[in-house]
């Protein structure tokens, strides 16, 4: 009961912090036809800035400085760099961002050093929030899961109910007819792409603290990001809501998970088979935990290709 | 009586809520040319796109010489012998002319994962393509890249890669579409040539283009057909001239 | 016919190249023809296939693996193989690790193969220290070369041989599959998957078949590499590996044959010379294959090409032009050089903060000979300079082009691909 409670509070937490990234990857690609590779490389801008800021200054200056410069960085990037080769079509785009990628790893490393740093909560957030059947759940993680409550309920709110919000979900569904009816695309591609990479810095400032924050944070954020749209169906974001709690909660339950497929095959009575055949069947889960994404990325992809949500081909 | 080459018994296609095809009966006779017309939105395309494969008919059957190819994937209603052309055309823009058809005629010989024979060596395919070549009027820029073409060459070509496996049923998909008057006389010279002895199911806005080059016309409005029959009688249908042609002339 | 002359050139440096050199240099040669044989079977799939992948580093290893695994068995005597012939499983385990993944993989098209093919690599990557069987866990697995004939496989010249006789055949063979009717057909793949359904073809086992052949040749080159340094290790699978083969790639030029290997050859090269004096290689690098998928997206094969075609068809004017833009070309390159050392060797955390605590003062630092000190404006100031005036020429150059002739573009490009 404790695990069972305790992973899925973790699992939540986990799942929105995902959300938070994959939800501008998901929403840049509605309207623009781009899978921004870098996008997971402004999560680990926000970590880094937030962290020297931090240092400087204080954590909320931080957390509130950190996001608008990564912002700042993604609206350069959309508007100096993508649109230039717009025209050149998809696999162009695809390779300038997985380029970008690369860029900002080595800057970072060249900045912070090839190791993780020590990026932590701040002292008033280190305790414990609440105790739960006798474990001690973090503040910290509470105030992870509220930033990104609080995100979602504004993203929420602007989508729904505002004019620009309209204007940005009918430009998901229909760029051509948006930018026919008068609107000014370009800009509000630039509005959207700075939007995502600000709420991808905000995740990487609270984020880098919870996990670790070190230069291949962005591959890791990128490789499960992108099971995250791809399961939950790319441009729906519902689906990439969805998708990223499952797979919060499918990492946190794996982890604490020491069963493996030989032991599953004891109970129908060949588990020594199995043991003698070794390899995959003798992993215990836990150690499984990091491939389970993608495996289920395989299973999406066999059953319904097109993603949970999604309707697009 | 003659076989039919392509039957439609009760074809329904639903979107959601809407219907947008509700209920096709019919049957295109072996070799002849029939024309499908209708207003914009009556449902043409996604009939095109339901006999050769693109969506999945929500209810009734499509028939090919006899055989169903409801439902089929479209490589395989190619390979029973139902080949068709876009309205958007769709050719290989990097690959010269000669590339375009010689990809088109490599299925004819069923030469579908042919990793050990060499293109330049593989005689039927290149004497087939050659053949297309001069049928669709494209020898002159034989190595010339697809993209690089004007356009009408380029609609010649997108028929001439329908032409290219074979098929014995063509469909063509409004092969005239932002044609000056002069192209469309070129082309529909070019299809009555290469359609000979075929069976041919086209969708077309031009009116005079359906009259002169096909033998039978069916009309589609909302998703229902409301009449098929030779030209004269379709022009003197009271139905289609209230629903259809009339909308044209005003 | 000076396409052959080049090629005939290129082979003889290759064949005479261990006269010149010393081992240390013949070993970076070997990694570079692997490199480039790499980026060849990558642009199989990438270039001519139009099916970009991300993870391309799995069939590498995978490939690499199954040959430690072979050197091992003929080490212990378990199977007899001819030494030389051992980088062939590398293709086998390739081809058909290739032609499972490719099933999932190629069930979509576009950015999302790519992402599938990333997913895929990363989760191999995450398991594979746990599959010590297989993947030799965290430190890897060691074996072998055996002797054969006259051959002991003990000096650096004879392993180059091998490597060279077996990246020449596998380009050549590559260059084969390019002229079969499949390889057309392949091209086709990238340019409308939608028409070669409707032409009969199934476009998913098409497609699989491509993966699988590509994922062949990256198993040999992958094997080569374990034939070659006689250990292999699970870092093989990861992003580093797959990005390296997509820059030298796309830097070398994908719409050109042997525009990949160009591209893998000069940065393998090329780093080799540099990684001694900087450790920020790897950002230059990057940098590089940014701005000319910015600028230039055909890359370095295609830019010679142009050239040549200049140099044939009498175009003095655009060849003046392009040596005009070598001079700013070049002050921007020295100065964003210049920043970005400084900048980099004032940040390296262990040596130059503890100068700094044991002087108390900001050391200057040496890039390009010249010592630079690091709290004087100068320092910053003047590549600053150079590139803000490098990048002014290049305006200027190019705004003159434009009045000389209107409406053409200055960086000619291919349609959208």
């Amino acid at each position: 009961m404790e695990f069972i409670v305790v992973s899925t509070l973790n699992g939540f937490v986990y799942g929105l912090l995902l959300f938070m990234v994959s939800a501008g990857l998901t929403l840049i690609f509605g309207m623009m036809g781009v899978v921004n590779f870098a996008h997971a490389s402004l999560y680990m801008l926000g970590a880094y800035l937030s962290f020297t800021i931090t240092r400087a200054t204080n954590f909320w200056v931080g957390l509130l400085i950190a996001p608008l410069i990564v912002a700042t960085v993604g609206i350069f990037i959309e508007r100096f760099m993508l649109r230039r080769v717009h025209g050149f079509g998809h696999s162009q785009q695809l390779l300038l961002t997985f380029g970008i990628a690369f860029v900002v790893e080595e800057v970072v490393k060249v900045f912070w050093g090839n190791f993780p740093i020590a990026y932590r909560p701040p002292g008033f957030l280190s305790g414990a929030a609440f105790t739960i059947f006798g474990t001690n759940f973090p503040s910290y993680r509470v105030f992870v899961a509220v930033v990104a409550i609080l995100l979602l309920g504004m993203l929420y709110l602007l989508l729904q109910k505002t004019r620009i919000g309209i204007i940005v979900r009918a430009s998901v569904q229909r760029p051509a007819m948006v930018s026919a009816l008068g609107h000014n695309v370009p800009l509000i591609f630039l509005g959207v792409f700075g939007v995502g990479a600000w709420m991808a810095g905000l995740a990487g400032a609270v984020g880098g603290a919870l996990l670790t924050t070190s230069p291949t944070m962005a591959a890791e954020m990128s490789v499960i990001a992108f099971v995250v749209v791809v399961v939950g169906g790319l441009g729906s974001l519902l689906g990439a809501f969805i998708s990223s709690l499952l797979i919060g909660l499918l990492t946190s339950f794996s982890v604490g998970f020491q069963v493996s497929l030989a032991d599953l095959a004891n109970v129908f009575g060949f588990g020594d088979a199995a043991r003698r055949i070794g390899g995959l069947l003798t992993l215990d889960v836990a150690s499984l935990s990091a491939s389970l994404p993608a495996l289920l990325m395989l299973i999406v992809l066999l059953t319904r290709p097109a993603g949970l949500m999604g309707d697009r081909n | 009586m003659t076989q039919a080459a392509i039957e439609l018994a009760g074809l329904k296609k639903r979107f959601g809520d809407n219907e947008i095809i509700r209920g096709v009966d019919l049957a295109v006779r072996e070799h002849e040319r029939h024309a499908l017309i209708g207003p914009n939105g009556a449902g043409k395309s996604t009939l095109f796109h339901l006999i050769s494969g693109l969506y999945t008919p929500s209810a009734g059957d499509i028939l090919l010489n006899g055989r169903s190819i409801g439902g089929l994937p479209p490589h395989l209603i190619t390979r029973r012998g139902l080949s068709r052309s876009f309205q958007i055309t769709t050719i290989f823009p990097r690959l010269s002319v000669q590339e375009n058809l010689r990809i088109a005629a490599m299925s004819k010989h069923g030469r579908r994962y042919a990793l050990f024979s060499l293109a330049r060596n593989a005689k039927e395919v290149n004497r087939d393509t050659d053949q297309l070549m001069e049928l669709v009027r494209l020898s002159h820029v034989r190595d010339k890249f697809a993209g690089d073409l004007t356009y009408s060459e380029q609609r010649a070509l997108e028929i001439g890669m329908a032409m290219g496996p074979g098929a014995d049923v063509i469909l063509l998909d409004e092969p005239m579409a932002g044609m000056s008057r002069e192209e469309t006389h070129y082309m529909i010279d070019l299809i009555r040539n290469v359609t000979v002895g075929k069976t041919l199911l086209v969708v077309e806005h031009d009116m005079e283009v359906v009259f002169s080059l096909c033998d039978r016309i069916s009309v589609l409005v909302y998703g229902e057909l409301i009449a098929t029959g030779r030209p004269d009688d379709i022009r003197s249908n009271a139905r289609v001239q209230e629903a259809y042609l009339g909308e044209v002339v005003a | 016919m000076l396409r052959l002359i080049t090629l005939a050139l290129v082979g003889a440096v290759l064949i005479a190249a261990p006269l010149f050199l010393e081992p240390h240099s013949i070993g970076v040669l070997t990694t570079a023809l692997i490199a480039a044989l790499f980026a060849m079977a990558f642009n199989l799939l990438s270039g001519r296939a139009g099916m970009l992948s991300f993870g391309h580093a799995a069939y590498f290893a995978i490939g690499g693996f199954a040959v430690i695994h072979t050197m091992q068995a003929v080490e212990s005597g378990a199977i007899w193989l001819p030494t030389p012939l051992v980088p062939l499983m590398g293709g086998v385990a390739g081809l058909i690790g290739g032609l499972g993944a490719g099933f999932f993989a190629t069930r979509r098209s576009g950015v999302y193969f790519s992402m599938v093919t990333l997913a895929l690599a990363e989760m191999l990557h995450a398991l594979a220290p746990n599959l010590g069987g297989f993947f030799g866990g965290e430190v890897g697995l060691t074996s072998m070369r055996m002797p054969w004939l006259a051959f002991d496989y003990g000096s650096e010249n004879q392993v180059y041989f091998t490597v060279l006789a077996w990246t020449v055949f596998g380009i050549a063979l590559l260059y084969a599959y390019n002229q079969t009717l499949f390889g057309r057909l392949t091209v086709g793949l990238r340019e409308s998957e939608r028409r070669i359904s409707f032409l009969g073809y199934n476009a998913h086992h098409t497609k699989i078949i491509v993966f699988g052949v590509s994922a062949m040749f990256s198993g040999i080159a992958g094997g080569l590499l374990a034939f070659a340094t006689e250990s292999m290790n699970y870092s093989m699978l990861g992003m580093g590996m797959s990005a390296s083969v997509v820059l030298h790639t796309f830097v070398g030029g994908s719409t050109v044959f042997l525009g990949p290997a160009l591209g893998a050859l000069i940065f393998a090269l090329f780093g080799s010379l540099v990684s001694d004096l900087t450790k920020n290689w790897l950002l230059y690098q990057g940098i590089l294959f940014v701005l000319i998928m910015m600028f230039m997206g055909d890359g370095l094969a295609m830019l010679w090409i142009r050239i040549v075609n200049e140099c044939r068809s009498r175009n003095w004017d655009a060849l003046r032009q392009r040596v005009l833009l070598l001079i700013p070309g070049l002050l921007i390159t020295v100065g964003a050089i210049t920043i970005l050392e400084v900048t980099s060797k004032i940040l390296d955390q262990q040596q130059y903060a503890t100068s700094v605590a044991r002087m108390n003062a900001w050391p200057p630092v040496s890039v390009f000979g010249v010592s630079w000190d690091p709290t004087s404006a100068l320092t910053w100031l003047l590549p600053l300079v150079a590139i803000l005036v490098g990048i002014g020429f290049v305006y200027l150059i190019l705004a003159r082009k434009m009045q000389q002739r209107t409406g053409t573009i200055i960086m000619s490009r291919e349609p959208a691909r």
